[in-house]
């Protein structure tokens, strides 16, 4: 870091433009977060309001509903559905890379015949609108009663992460050096220690690209999780749209509050695991 | 598949369990679950509340009202997939009136005609519900209110469904500190030669084109003089729904081609009734051309094709626009300080209407709200107690509370009652517009109908396209589709 | 690509159990390994698609309780010669085309941009990333209501110079830009990091070399940025359309297909027949149409990865 000029170095000059383009980038998400701190007649004033008086009445009213009937205010399901998508996706996501990681690990160290073929089809499984298979899945969860229950939606999701899984880590995987593992191998390791104990410390950093990726793509799903969750295993995304068309069109103040706060774990998780999404996205394309 | 399904006991959220079944068949105290799907709001949510209030199970059951409270964008998808999927999840839904062909006709929504008169509680209820109600919100197949009118219940040939749960009309928001200023009203006396309207009295009157020179005069540019002060932002005279999202623009477009004399596709004639030369009549197109030649006077959403009932409501609670024509049932934020800027400056007068030859004034409008209905799949047990919450929900002293949070009922007895105008700022001209309501089709097919419809309307109130061509794209497509879903022979 | 070693031991020892040792075989290791992701895939994905393929010959609808009658190709006949059909692909193909050019375009400019070391970086790199965490519900909501005549910012910000109020959304062209604005935004950090790590990748040594020949920005650009980047652009615009191709919930919050079916995606024309008219068979037979398009632009992108493999190789 403390080399003198060196070829894609830049200094604070440089911060000062990226910082305004990004701003500028940003704003439409900023005021998002500040509609979050703004009363209904604040987040509609024309002309728009940039600065004013903030309000937590849209973070309360997240968690807490004013009574109709003048009795106290209730508890919203709001903290349920929080738990619902962390719980969805984190197991999800984390499940489509165990199966993803094994099944990576044989398409690139045991190739069947017809090895790209399988891939392919797998691949192409993500690749499908999901109102292509939202009939029968439908049809096939009301057989099942999978309808409403965590399994169903958290196996669905799953199947919808496992391909891009697979994809993701076979490419780290096809970038070790195979000279490593047979070393070990040499000193008498057995194949499941050459896999746990050799190859899998080494795509540490891809498996967490893997996982924000996984996660980004299904943390706001939204078709989903609206018709096949319950009252009990619905998700943030489907819950959101309560704020829209009851007595008023839109509770700008109080969707914004709910992405604000929905916000916040995806991005803790991105920032922590920056590093390994830049390589994650590239498909392992790209060598060291 | 059915076998297999009604076989997997993975319930997903407990329907009704009976535990205290004991031998000998006497009826015993239950605990009985009712899951009623429901549109998350305060209508909705009143009741859960009142239930959990008052409700006691004259069977001595000990019942739970489990209310599963779906966003309003979502309900229909929801309900139309939990039906569809046999999970058999719900004992009551909360239904749109148009839903009620397609989930008759799927087995799911509970014929009710034969219990209502063997019942004489329920037989006094149907009585005591304002026809209009009835035909829309019950009968199926169709029934127009002047039949059930004639007919009281049980009528001949006529199965009945479901019980109002909160029944709407539209009826017109305005701005009091602006129709009722002095000054306002001289200048627009000279302008026009009428009087401007300011009490209620004075909007019975209002008919459209009136209407119209209200729109043409209160429209202000940014810095003109506005009643007391200046319009600090552009200003409008009226708006109506003009929207292409689910019904609205044909909520208000049916109301010009009924006054105009016009039709839509008549089901209740079916399968003789015709769509083509019906919906794109001559009286039709003129009163489309009506409906068009006011948006000009509206904000400038209008040319969006968007201005739903929504995005109106919200431009008059910020002050935008003079006057509104939206549903009751959004009338309760517009009073609420914390969201509108016109709380304390609103008054509620009837919809306008178009004056006949007579001198008279014809508001027919379409219906709103919502009906509740009981499903196929309960035991005889649970049918009863969803029955008796029937009964409580539409006794007089619930719907007045009901009222009084904002509901409506639809119990003539409870309308007649001398409080009910006082109760909420728009009982009044609830009441009146409510003899002159009627409702869009009921058939299964109805969402292909509305969604064609609502493209065309759409392409119209955008300037794409003129009103016959729209009404001639209309009736077509009926034609075809409902001859091939042999509802025109 | 190593193969089952002498020492291996994973194997159970000859007896323990036939069936287990004949599983365990190192020959079987490959298709053991494999079998838990396919058998995932297979139940979710694999088999609800056979299904749809069965019913798309079937007259079927979801939400009626008759016994479906096998009708053939009806449905793809009918899907194939309804204008209508062909309307949506047209407006799909519009909105794709010109959402991913735009994508690739800010997409390139912000990974120009961050491709440099210049402090925060790690944290304006997130401001730019934050559009693609939200959810599509939100970005629509917020958009129709940034594009509103009188409520909106973006109107509230032209008219300070044209004095009139801006109505970006009443006319099929500009619903459309709206529309192609709101995805573009939300995905172009998608394309930036692609971008980005092929900008990383470029030996750091040629660009020392070229400062020393002088070469042009453009020259340099051309000879070494460019090859560099090619494939992953390619591959930037084969993943972006077809995720483009499913676009859903951003037009139907921002216009609902409209003004009158202006920018009804196919996607949300599926929407319609599956769950608002449960015409459940046709929907069946638009969804293959559908895949089949899908598949050929997955093997587009398919061959644009494979490229890259061997370039960098």
């Amino acid at each position: 870091m403390a080399r003198p000029r060196e070829i894609g170095k830049a200094g604070w000059g440089w911060t000062l433009f990226a910082g305004l383009i990004s701003l500028v980038y940003f704003f439409p998400v900023l005021w998002i977060v500040l509609t979050a701190f703004k009363t209904r007649t604040d987040a509609l004033a024309v002309p728009a309001k940039l600065f004013f008086t903030p309000t937590m009445q849209n973070f309360i009213n997240v968690f807490y509903r004013e009574s109709i009937t003048a009795g106290a205010a209730q508890a919203t399901e709001f903290p349920l559905y929080f738990f619902n998508s962390i719980f969805v996706s984190g197991t999800s996501v984390a499940l489509a890379i165990v199966l993803g990681t094994l099944a990576a690990y044989a398409f690139s160290r045991y190739p069947l015949r017809g090895n790209d073929t399988y891939l392919f089809i797998i691949l192409t499984t993500r690749m499908m609108p999901p109102i292509v298979v939202i009939i029968p899945i439908f049809l096939m969860f009301r057989l099942t009663g999978l309808s409403g229950s965590y399994w169903g939606i958290i196996l669905l999701y799953t199947a919808f992460n496992i391909p891009f899984s697979i994809w993701l880590v076979k490419s780290f995987f096809d970038e070790l050096n195979p000279e490593i593992e047979d070393a070990a191998r040499m000193d008498g390791a057995n194949e499941r220690r050459v896999f746990f104990g050799v190859c899998l410390p080494q795509i540490l950093a891809g498996l967490a690209a893997t996982f924000v990726f996984g996660l980004i793509l299904t943390w706001n799903e939204f078709l989903f999780a609206l018709l096949l969750t319950g009252v009990e295993t619905r998700t943030v995304p489907v819950a959101m749209a309560r704020t829209m068309g009851g007595e008023v069109g839109v509770d700008y103040g109080l969707l914004a509050a709910i992405v604000t706060l929905f916000l916040v774990p995806i991005f803790i998780v991105t920032y922590l695991l920056q590093n390994q999404l830049l390589r994650g996205v590239t498909f392992g394309t790209v060598k060291k | 598949m059915r076998t297999i399904r009604d076989s997997m006991v993975l319930g997903v959220s407990a329907a009704a369990v009976a535990t205290a079944l004991l031998a000998g068949g006497t009826a015993r105290a239950a605990d009985i679950t009712i899951t009623m799907a429901a549109p998350d709001w305060p209508p909705t949510r009143f009741m859960k509340e009142e239930f959990d209030r008052s409700y006691q199970s004259p069977d001595g059951h000990n019942t739970v009202l489990d209310i599963d409270f779906i966003p309003w964008p979502s309900f229909y998808e929801r309900v139309a997939a939990s039906l569809a999927s046999g999970e058999q999840k719900y004992q009551m839904i909360v239904t749109d009136s148009q839903w009620l062909g397609a989930f008759v006709e799927g087995g799911y929504y509970m014929d009710l005609t034969d219990l209502m008169t063997a019942d004489p509680e329920l037989t006094a209820i149907m009585q005591d519900l304002h026809p209009a109600l009835v035909s829309a919100y019950s009968t199926y197949p169709h029934k127009s209110k002047d039949f059930i009118a004639d007919n009281p219940f049980p009528a001949p040939d006529t199965r009945y469904f479901g019980f109002p749960q909160f029944p709407d009309t539209y009826v017109t928001f305005y701005r009091e500190d602006l129709f009722c200023h002095e000054g306002e009203a001289a200048a627009f006396q000279e302008k026009y030669g009428e009087a401007l309207p300011c009490t209620y009295e004075d909007w019975q009157n209002v008919d459209w084109d009136t209407f119209r020179n209200v729109g043409e005069f209160f429209r202000r540019a940014k810095g003109e003089p506005l009643g007391d002060g200046v319009a600090d932002d552009d200003f409008y005279g009226i708006a109506y729904q003009a929207g292409k999202g689910y019904d609205f623009s044909t909520m208000a477009i049916n109301a010009f081609i009924w006054q105009h004399g016009g039709s839509i596709w008549d089901e209740t004639k079916a399968p003789e009734a015709q769509a083509e030369g019906v919906v794109n009549s001559d009286v039709a197109v003129e009163a489309l051309e009506h409906y068009l030649s006011l948006l000009q006077y509206m904000p400038p959403v209008a040319q969006t094709g968007q201005m739903d009932i929504f995005v109106i409501q919200d431009l008059y609670m910020q002050g935008k626009v003079a006057a509104i024509i939206d549903w009751v049932g959004l009338g309760e934020p517009v009073l609420d300080p914390s969201s509108s800027v016109v709380a304390d400056k609103s008054a509620f007068g009837p919809a306008p209407g178009l004056r006949k030859e007579d001198g008279s004034i014809d508001r027919t409008g379409n219906i709103g709200g919502q009906p509740f209905v009981l499903t196929t799949w309960n035991s005889d047990e649970v049918t009863n107690e969803a029955l008796n919450v029937v009964k409580w929900w539409l006794k007089p002293e619930v719907q007045k509370n009901f009222v009084a949070g904002g509901g409506q009922s639809g119990l003539v007895s409870v309308m007649a009652d001398p409080e009910y105008n006082s109760l909420r700022p728009w009982n009044r001209a609830h009441v009146e517009m409510l003899d002159w309501q009627r409702d869009v089709w009921h058939v299964p097919d109805f969402f292909e109908l509305l969604t064609q419809q609502q493209e065309e309307y759409d392409r119209a109130i955008t300037g794409q396209i003129d009103a016959q061509t729209a009404l001639d794209s209309i009736a077509r497509f009926q034609q075809q589709l409902l001859e091939d879903a042999g509802l025109i022979q | 690509m190593a193969a089952a070693s002498p020492h291996d031991r994973m194997a159970a020892p000859e007896g323990a159990g036939g069936f287990l040792a004949w599983l365990m075989a190192p020959e079987r290791r490959g298709p053991l390994l494999v079998a838990p992701a396919v058998i995932v895939l297979f139940v979710m994905n694999i088999f609800p698609l056979l299904w749809s393929f069965g019913l798309s010959f079937f007259n079927y609808r979801a939400n009626r309780q008759d016994v479906p009658d096998f009708v053939g190709l009806r449905f793809y006949e009918r899907v194939l010669s309804d204008p209508d059909v062909w309307d949506r692909f047209q407006t799909t193909a519009v909105i794709v085309g010109s959402s991913v050019v735009l994508q690739l375009v800010i997409g390139f400019l912000l990974a120009l941009m961050f491709a440099r070391e210049f402090p925060l970086r790690r944290i304006l790199l997130m401001l730019v990333l934050a559009p693609m965490m939200l959810s599509f519900v939100s970005v629509g909501v917020f958009f129709k209501l940034y594009y509103e005549p009188t409520f909106g910012l973006l109107s509230q910000f032209v008219s300070t110079f044209t004095g009139e109020p801006f109505v970006l959304l009443g006319t099929p062209t500009g619903a459309i830009v709206g529309i192609v604005v709101a995805d573009a935004w939300m995905w172009s950090p998608f394309v930036m990091l692609l971008v980005l790590a092929g900008l990383v990748s470029v030996p750091k040594y040629l660009y020392e070399a070229a400062e020393i020949d002088r070469a042009s920005w453009w020259r340099r650009f051309r000879t070494i940025t460019f090859p560099y980047i090619k494939s992953l652009l390619l591959l930037a615009v084969l993943f972006r359309t077809i995720e483009t191709f499913k676009l859903f919930d951003i037009v139907y919050i921002i216009t609902e297909g409209g003004p009158g079916t202006a920018t009804e995606t196919i996607a949300v024309f599926t929407y319609r027949v599956a769950f608002q008219f449960f015409r459940t068979s046709q929907s069946s037979a638009l969804a293959y149409i559908i895949l089949f398009v899908v598949i050929v632009l997955t093997n587009l992108y398919l061959y644009a990865v494979k490229r890259r493999e061997q370039e960098v190789a």
